[in-house]
């Protein structure tokens, strides 16, 4: 898989749990990648944690975050 | 035609290329020729306690055909009686009221030897000093140039000692050999230092000879480390300018030196922060005249940039630089290959292929030619491509608008703390 590829798959796992209403609750960076908890609205419906991988990815959610709070402000 | 003259501290000169304190400055024949082909100012050979040079000095970094690549030197500060070169000075500032004469100077870290080669110095006339605090080799042994330099508090105190006496502006001169350049800059300052120049050469050894084992250069099958200069070390140079003119602890004037050979060098270092330039390797390889191309290349630019002098350059890029974890990491831009202009020699994909992101395709045109191609989503945009490249146009690097907003490094450690509730212990300055 080339790195595009691999960076895509994830986008569009990140952009199908923001699709279905999930925001991004925390993240925590390790030497793994980015863990990144994912809630479904308030009182919390669900929860899912997707591990990224990639770099693009890890930047590609915290650009997807600061948008949705500057959307929101 | 624009105006090149400048000020620096009070130092003024026609344009802003003065030679730097070393061979080129070493006699009043020297520099009153240098005056005659247009250097607007000149910083003499360095004077002092006496010395003895070695035969066999200078050794050079010749690479891939470009002669003069880099420039190594075991040569001491002047070697000549104090009272000679006086003479020399007093003669030339004489014949050429309008051209800075500065007088290099170092002597043991004592107050009374300051004073004393000060006001000697100046009762001939000279329009400034510059205080050696960077010579890396023979006077670093016996406590000056680099040492001195390497010790923040002793350029202070040693510019302060200069400072109770001086009449002219002072210039304190940088050793490159030290971590932080901006520290000893500061001190400087503090001592009162009217300007700082840098670089001095950087601690070398040129080479070894694989088949007599002996160091180059060589003194009788001995060699010592030396001092780098030329080309090569404009960059280090570059930013270390950069590091002074942005430090607005620093807060006085640049001269900048450090491979500089070119008119454009020059613009380079001082839209970078510097109020003039000093050269000395370019001299050495291709003599005093290459300052007529350098004039003739600065008085275009100006005029064609529309700009009525050229103290205008002086830091207009410096808050072009900036720290790492303050740059967009959502900009963007990848390769392009223009097929017309590349000649097929496939260095782009073997580069990438082996030492980047393997994302330039060897393909077929429907022609039959062998054609590269670049697949632009998994580029990340290195560089590196277009740096080996050897045919001039073949490869573009093109902004291509991720759509993203703006975000750095620091901001996306601020907003993951935020997030998480706790604070970022990753900025990045
Ligand atoms: C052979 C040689 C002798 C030098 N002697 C002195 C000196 O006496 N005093 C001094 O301040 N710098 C001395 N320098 C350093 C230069 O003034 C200058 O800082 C350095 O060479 C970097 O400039 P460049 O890259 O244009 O050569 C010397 C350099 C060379 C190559």
């Amino acid at each position: 898989m080339s790195a595009f590829e691999e960076f895509d798959k994830e986008r569009r796992e990140i952009d199908e749990l923001l699709f279905k209403g999930y925001h991004v609750a925390a993240i925590r960076e390790d030497l793994d990648g980015a863990k990144v908890t994912f809630v479904m609205g308030k009182p919390d419906k669900g929860q899912v944690t997707l591990l990224l991988l990639t770099a693009d990815a890890r930047k590609y959610i915290v650009t997807r975050y600061m948008e949705g709070k500057r959307a929101n402000a | 035609m624009a105006d090149l003259s400048i000020d620096l501290a009070g130092i003024k000169s026609p344009n802003p290329f003065w030679l730097a304190s070393a061979p080129p400055t070493n006699t009043g024949y020297q520099v009153q020729r240098a005056f005659e082909a247009g250097w607007g100012g000149a910083v003499w050979k360095t004077l002092g306690d006496p010395i003895i040079n070695t035969s066999s000095r200078f050794a050079a970094v010749h690479f891939n055909g470009q002669r003069v690549a880099g420039f190594n030197n075991i040569e001491l500060i002047t070697d000549r009686p104090l009272e000679v070169n006086l003479k020399e000075i007093y003669e030339t500032k004489k014949r050429f009221p309008d051209r800075a004469v500065v007088a290099s100077l170092m002597v043991e870290p004592k107050r009374e030897k300051w004073h004393e080669i000060v006001k000697r110095v100046e009762d001939v006339g000279v329009d400034g000093l510059e205080l050696n605090f960077g010579c890396p080799h023979g006077m670093a042994e016996r406590g000056m140039g680099a040492a001195s330099g390497q010790q923040p508090d002793l350029v202070e105190s040693q510019t302060y000692w200069v400072k109770e006496v001086a009449r002219t502006p002072v210039i304190v001169k940088l050793t490159p050999n030290i971590t932080d350049i901006t520290v000893v800059a500061r001190h400087a300052a503090k001592g009162g230092a009217d300007a700082v120049s840098m670089i001095n050469t950087i601690n070398s050894l040129a080479g070894v000879d694989i088949h007599t084992w002996n160091t180059i250069p060589h003194v009788g099958g001995k060699g010592a480390h030396g001092g780098y200069c030329g080309p090569a070390v404009k960059p280090i140079a570059l930013s270390m300018v950069a590091e002074c003119a942005r430090d607005s602890r620093v807060g006085i004037p640049i001269s900048g030196i450090g491979g500089i050979s070119t008119w454009q060098d020059a613009v380079e270092f001082m839209l970078m922060g510097a109020t003039g330039v000093q050269v000395c390797t370019a001299v050495m390889h291709h003599g005093f005249r290459i300052v007529e191309d350098m004039i003739d290349g600065l008085n275009n630019y100006l005029d064609e940039k529309g700009l009525a002098s050229v103290t205008e350059l002086t830091g207009k890029s410096v808050e072009r630089y900036s720290n790492w974890g303050d740059l967009n990491l959502n900009y963007k831009v990848v390769a392009r290959i223009n097929t017309d202009k590349c000649i097929n020699c496939n260095k782009c994909h073997i580069a990438c292929e082996d030492t980047s992101h393997q994302c330039i395709d060897m393909l077929t045109g429907a022609d039959g030619k062998a054609i590269l191609k670049v697949r632009e989503e998994d580029c990340v945009g290195c560089n590196l491509c277009s740096i080996v490249c050897p045919a001039e146009g073949a490869i573009d690097m093109v902004e291509v608008d991720s759509g993203e907003v703006p975000m750095t490094w620091n901001e996306r450690q601020q907003e993951i703390a935020r997030l998480n509730g706790s604070h970022s212990e990753a900025e990045v300055v």
